[in-house]
């Protein structure tokens, strides 16, 4: 019993670190390059400044979805997921007995 | 109390926001959009009248002007011609004014010479009266005799148109 | 005259407590009700009474009242703004009110085209309703966006214009566009049509939830490094967290502000896009050329 909630929470903080740190990658290359983009427009066209700053930020946002995506699984796996599963097991081993 | 976990999924909770939101939009749409966009509308009319009025008064006043300036033109020409017909009448009156003094002066002439005409002939008749009475008084001296002048008028009278003839011819 | 004034300026009064007091009266609440808690906890809202009803139990949490409290001070605004509109506009608030509905209109005129004119409101709703609920959070309240439930059904709400819009082009067309490029394509468009509003949605609320995590995480963490650092200050000093001053604050600046507007604003933009897009022109304008042949034919 204790091995299984001890294998649960264990793999829940494992599945949140690593959920959320290969989930940080995506983003981060995404909008840099974005931002790479951005500032070669600007460097072209100074005048343009404010229009393409407005539009890379909107990019931006978007792009950083799925970064949220995976933060959310983090932060369910952290908070929610070990009571939930515990809880589970309980009944599991309840209705067993 | 307690509290929800993080993500807790209730279908109430959702149909209760979907409501807030239909909601919200009423609102805004009967509180917020059409005062503003009706108190817009109202101004872009004034302002449509306002133009049109001003387009039409402007219209009216061209139209006043071109009138005033036909007017105008047609006085100088009505000047010009009354000016021209009073010359005209003007002129027509001297001439006829004219012609009535020539006409007076005339006539004045011809009646001086008619009289001074027939003064002439008055004297010469008295002249004739007087050589007659003369050239009697001698001719009775001359004939120590006593002539009667109803005898003698016609022989009298006949050498003094004889005479008078002469002295017309020499006059 | 004056009575006149004096009667203005009341109604005035009335619609300004109108704005204020529900927020007042949140963070009051709020306070008064919080529960005392010791180290990291992060949790949803807090529920005040359980309403019964069928199929699932209807919890009254903090976030449907701070969600009440947002749509009447909206309302307060709303008749703020649009007290006393003359032609000429003489007071700030009737152009803040002609600012505002000239900014969104032009926002759908120019995403949306002529079709869907009479949108202005709806999104200057979801702008409004989006933006507060998630400025309350620098008041200390619990932000109701930080609730998967209200998100969601913003997200349902959408998703129920678009699949309507589709509708409009004909329920055969409808089906058909699911099987578009090859057959075998459908399971992914229909997984992809079901995507759209699960993506709103959780960009927004991962968005909001985030901020908020991270900023009770970083207090913590400064309450615990302030009490190694400066813990060995006398009496009741040493238990004070200094550096807890200050840098949630900037923090929440960035995480509040900045990325609550910034995500109300893409919610409403993807809600433009998606509802326009949804609309097959020349679909619909074939069904109403056929539909009016017929109506004068018969």
């Amino acid at each position: 019993m204790e091995l299984a909630i001890g294998i649960i929470l264990g793999c829940c903080a494992l599945g949140a670190g690593l959920c959320m740190g290969i989930g940080a990658i995506g983003p981060g290359i995404g909008e840099g390059n974005a931002v790479s983009k951005a500032c070669e427009a600007i460097g072209r066209q100074p005048e343009s400044k404010s229009a393409v700053t407005s539009t890379m930020i909107m990019g931006c946002a978007i792009a950083e979805t799925t970064g949220i995506y995976s933060l959310v699984i983090a932060i369910l796996l952290i908070f929610v997921a070990p009571n939930l599963m515990v809880n589970i097991l309980k009944n599991a081993i309840e209705a067993l007995r | 109390m307690q509290t929800l976990d993080i993500i807790t999924i209730n279908l109430w909770q959702t149909l209760i926001s979907l409501a807030n939101l239909l909601i919200l939009f009423l609102i805004l749409k009967r509180f917020l959009y059409k005062p503003v966009i009706n108190t817009m509308n109202a101004r872009r009319a004034s302002i449509d009248k306002d133009y049109s009025d001003a387009a039409q008064a402007k219209l009216a006043a061209e139209n006043d002007k071109r009138a005033y300036e036909e007017k105008l033109a047609g006085a100088d020409a009505q000047a010009d011609s009354i000016i021209a017909s009073a010359s005209q009448v003007a002129k027509s009156r001297a001439d006829q004014i004219l012609d009535e003094a020539n006409e007076r002066a005339r006539s004045i002439k011809v009646r001086a010479e008619a009289d001074a005409e027939l003064t002439k002939q008055k004297a010469q008749a008295q002249i004739k009266q007087q050589i007659v009475e003369v050239s009697s008084a001698i001719a009775e001296k001359m004939l120590e005799r006593e002539l009667n002048v109803n005898d003698h008028g016609d022989m009298i009278d006949s050498f003094i148109n004889q005479m008078g003839e002469s002295d017309g011819t020499d006059n | 005259m004056n009575k006149a004034n004096l009667k203005f300026k009341i109604i005035d009064a009335l619609y300004i407590a109108m704005m204020t007091v529900p927020i007042l009266f949140g963070i009051v609440f709020n306070t008064l009700t919080k529960l005392p808690s010791e180290g990291i906890t992060i949790t949803g809202a807090q529920i005040y009474f359980v309403i019964p009803m069928p199929l699932q139990d209807l919890p009254i949490t903090s976030a449907q009242i701070n969600s009440l409290l947002v749509i009447i001070t909206v309302l307060g605004l709303c008749l703020y703004l649009t007290h006393g509109l003359t032609e000429k506009a003489e007071r700030k608030r009737q152009l803040l009110a002609e600012w505002i509905v000239e900014k969104t209109q032009a926002m759908v005129n120019e995403s949306m085209g002529d079709f869907f004119k009479g949108y202005a409101p709806f999104i200057a709703a979801i702008l409004a309703i989006s933006a507060l609920s998630s400025l309350l959070s620098l008041l200390g309240m619990f932000p109701p966006t930080s609730d998967i439930n209200i998100v969601a059904g913003w997200a349902i709400l959408v998703f129920i214009l678009i699949t309507y819009y589709k509708l409009k082009g004909g329920f055969l067309n409808y089906l058909k566009s699911f099987t578009e490029p090859i057959f075998v394509m459908t399971p992914l468009n229909i997984l992809g049509e079901i995507a759209t509003p699960v993506s709103m949605a959780f960009r927004h609320f991962g968005n909001v939830l985030s901020g908020s995590v991270i900023a009770v995480l970083i207090a913590t963490a400064l309450q615990g490094l302030s009490s190694i650092v400066l813990g060995w200050l006398p009496g009741v000093l040493g238990e004070i967290p200094f550096l807890q001053i200050g840098l949630p604050g900037v923090l929440s600046i960035y995480f509040d502000v900045f990325s609550g507007c910034m995500q109300a604003y893409i919610f409403a933009m993807l809600t433009m896009l998606n509802v326009s897009g949804a609309f097959p022109e020349d679909e619909y304008e074939k069904r109403r050329q056929k539909k009016l042949s017929k109506r004068s034919k018969a």
